[in-house]
């Protein structure tokens, strides 16, 4: 009985921690990226975005928000990650230093393979960076970047 | 001799060695002013401490002790001279905080007060550029507006699409 036990909390173990401590050692980051509609059409907010809507309604004039995509990347240092924001426009993010409590991306946007965007950006607990502008519909799509330490 | 001279010889002895009490000196000076036989007994006392004190003054006197201090210097550079370890032993052992070993605790506080203190002395504190988060921003085709809150803790990065007309920020 106590030996089933002690296997059952091993096992428990080797699950929950083991991709913690294996991420840590990798220097991997997990990073949040959410790709948001933005528009003046209609007035509804997506129930995903409740948890930035104050955010985002404080800070731009928009009436409606709809989520796209939510990602959720492992990236690992200086290993580009390719994901296809919407139609004809792209991003590239590349995790480019990793300190204890800080990690810097560098993120290149490109429309039809052109890069119109390259930038780098300092990410810490708690601190978001959202890059928008890029038309897509009668609105503009707004990329949110945070870390996840 | 009276049965108070009985009591008092008791007092006597202290009074000639000056270890009496006020109220015990004035108790044997009434009485010595009373009786003859105590007067004899204290000047007997003198005579015999004059007997005994005059040669081995005059001996002590003539005596320049030489040989003391002779004996003394040849013990000290006979002894064996202590290994440094023992040295600091001694030292600790005869200084008063460590003999009492309250350096202990002393030592435990220190490093106490060095451990929490040290990460606030040497907490880095970050620039300017570390506190901003975007560090760069490039755009060879677009306009684009950077806006940092430090309040909502968010930086903007707008870019301004021209072929189809402003943001409607």
């Amino acid at each position: 009985m106590m030996g089933n036990r002690a296997n059952v909390i091993f096992v428990v173990f080797v699950f929950v921690l083991a991709p913690l401590f294996v991420s840590k050692a990798l220097g991997q980051v997990q990073t949040r990226l959410r790709i948001i509609e933005a528009s003046n059409v209609g007035s509804s907010i997506d129930p995903a975005l409740r948890d930035v809507h104050d955010q985002l309604g404080s800070l731009f004039n928009f009436t409606s928000y709809r989520l796209l995509r939510d990602e959720s990347l492992s990236l690992v240092p200086n290993r580009p990650s390719a994901i296809n924001a919407h139609e004809g426009v792209s991003l590239e993010i590349t995790l480019t230093k990793q300190q204890k409590k800080t990690a810097v991306y560098q993120i290149r946007i490109l429309r039809k393979g052109s890069e119109i965007l390259d930038t780098k950006i300092r990410l810490s607990p708690g601190k978001t960076a959202l890059i928008g502008g890029p038309k897509h519909g009668q609105g503009s799509i707004i990329l949110a970047i945070s870390a996840r330490f | 001799m009276k049965d108070s001279c009985s009591s008092i010889s008791k007092l006597l002895e202290k009074y000639f060695d000056r270890e009496t009490t006020g109220d015990e000196g004035v108790l044997v000076e009434d009485h010595l002013r009373q009786c003859a036989a105590c007067q004899a007994q204290l000047k007997s006392m003198e005579e015999l401490r004059a007997t005994l004190r005059t040669p081995v003054d005059k001996a002590v006197q003539k005596e320049t002790f030489a040989w003391v201090w002779q004996k003394v210097e040849r013990e000290i550079q006979d002894r064996p001279k202590p290994s440094w370890r023992e040295s600091i032993r001694a030292w600790f052992g005869s200084s008063f905080p460590f003999r009492r070993r309250v350096w202990i605790p002393a030592v435990a506080a220190a490093l106490l007060i060095i451990a929490i203190g040290s990460p606030l002395l040497f907490k880095e504190t970050p620039s300017q550029t570390e506190l901003s988060i975007v560090e760069y921003v490039q755009s060879d085709t677009n306009n684009v507006m950077v806006f940092e809150s430090e309040k909502e803790n968010v930086a903007i990065i707008w870019l301004f699409e021209g072929t189809e007309g402003d943001s409607s920020t």
